[in-house]
């Protein structure tokens, strides 16, 4: 038999996972625009308008099983984390936004991809797409991979402002890969809370992956 | 939950217990900190009420009851052969889970009746003692007034705190909760929660209890049982929030029990 807790836990579930594929598609959106030089800010505004409510249903909802249910041990980690991993997800779709709006701001024609933002943003989506499916199978050897990745996304973020400091780049054209590489940095260190999350259900030990 | 306790007060060495041929506890070790409140948790018949009837020695009250192993106060085994009972049970109160006041007696003479059969002396010490312990009870402003009526006039809630304040009233070190809260309603049963918590300034504190909420409100650690044996025992925020054994686990969420 099934517990009452059990429906409601299914219900927040369905939820976050849900946020997570909203989310994963909203930065693939503004990604391929900053790259193909599309204004893509309606279409990630309208993703964004969809999501962010979503992060209140999921408070709702945990606060009103915390108060029926006092859930305990594995079933509180869950409650917990799912909140801080909708926060994640707001944020992924908050920096997406951030992206498209920049890279409009800054006109299309003068925001062209430079150096190795096109490597960020490989690994970013990377990142965005592991994150979601080991918080779907709760894969907690997966989310552990993330802190390497997100090691790496450092190190060519920060050779990146290195490489822009450096160059002769056209000051819009700089501006604009420089905040879209920012962004992009956040993004790869929410994945890597959502990581800790992911580990901190399973096992209830509080990591830091970063 | 409170200040970090230190000193062990009780401690069980490979405890076992049984009714006549069957085994209601297998080798228990335990250690019950001084000054701390301890739960023990378990679904029925897991051993909870005999674990805690070991410690002041009521369970050989029980016809054809044997046990083995043993349980330490300040380190010294309860059930040595010069150790008398009547005097552990002194240092070693317990509390039941329905009040069960002397239905004769007044208020007072309900927390008095212990101190004269130990031959306290009417008069002013055995007034202070009573009204002490009544107030430790959280029960003196609401019967300063009425120490002369029946201990069964009072609400549930009063008659379970004036069963702890006759309990306090003989200075134990420990007290022993049975399920203290079980016959009383939510109002009752958070005094005696606060009680609980504030009594273990002065005390070391038991409690067994089916509410899993009230062993993590009111506890400093939790021992769960089951089938008579002891799966996992710590700090009650660890147990409740990240339990080692996967059948802690199964309990506390209810998906057995």
């Amino acid at each position: 038999m099934s517990r009452l807790l059990d429906v409601g836990l299914e219900q927040l579930t369905a939820l976050v996972y849900r946020m997570g594929e909203v989310a994963e598609k909203t930065i693939d959106i503004s990604i391929k625009g900053f790259m193909e030089g599309k204004d893509v800010t309606r279409e990630v505004q309208e993703l964004s308008e969809f999501l962010v409510p979503r992060t209140v249903e999921i408070e709702d909802k945990a606060f009103e099983l915390i108060v029926k249910y006092q859930p305990v041990a594995s079933d509180l980690r869950i409650i917990n984390s799912y909140m801080k991993i909708a926060y994640d997800f707001e944020r992924y779709v908050r920096y997406a936004w951030d992206i498209s709006f920049t890279h409009k701001k800054l006109g299309l024609n003068n925001c062209a991809a430079w150096g190795s933002i096109e490597q960020l943003m490989e690994k970013v989506s990377e990142m965005v797409n592991k994150s979601v499916k080991a918080l779907k199978h709760h894969d907690v050897e997966l989310a552990k991979t993330l802190a390497e990745t997100e090691k790496e996304v450092d190190k060519i973020f920060f050779n990146y402002i290195d490489q822009l400091a450096a160059s002769t780049t056209e000051t819009k054209r700089a501006m604009c890969n420089l905040l879209v590489a920012r962004f992009l940095e956040r993004i790869a260190d929410h994945t890597t809370y959502i990581a800790e999350a992911i580990v901190y259900i399973d096992t209830g030990e509080k990591t830091t992956l970063r | 939950m409170s200040e970090t306790p230190s000193k062990d007060k009780m401690q069980c060495n490979g405890l076992s217990a049984w009714f006549g041929s069957k085994q209601a506890l297998k080798n228990i070790n335990l250690t019950v900190k001084a000054n701390s409140v301890t739960a023990i948790i378990g679904p029925s018949g897991c051993g909870k009420s005999t674990l805690v009837r070991c410690f002041n020695r009521m369970h050989e009250l029980i016809p054809n009851s044997k046990i083995e192993g043993k349980v330490l106060l300040d380190g010294e085994n309860i059930y040595a052969d010069h150790v008398d009972p009547v005097l552990i049970r002194r240092r070693v109160g317990m509390v039941f889970q329905k009040p069960n006041p002397f239905p004769t007696m007044s208020i007072y003479d309900n927390v008095a009746a212990g101190l004269k059969l130990t031959g306290v002396k009417k008069g002013k010490n055995l007034d202070d003692i009573v009204k002490q312990s009544l107030e430790k009870a959280h029960l003196w402003d609401e019967v300063k007034d009425d120490l002369k009526k029946s201990g069964t006039s009072i609400s549930g809630g009063q008659q379970q705190r004036l069963c702890i304040a006759r309990a306090i009233a003989l200075q134990p070190e420990v007290i022993l909760m049975d399920e203290p809260c079980s016959a009383l309603d939510p109002i009752a049963t958070a005094k005696i929660e606060e009680l609980i918590v504030s009594l273990k300034r002065d005390y070391t504190v038991v409690v067994v209890t089916h509410n899993m909420q009230q062993a993590a409100r009111v506890s400093d650690f939790t021992a769960f049982l089951y089938l008579g044996q002891l799966v996992e025992y710590g700090a009650t925020i660890s147990v409740f929030e990240n339990p080692k054994s996967e059948l802690t686990e199964k309990y506390i969420t209810g998906k057995f029990g």
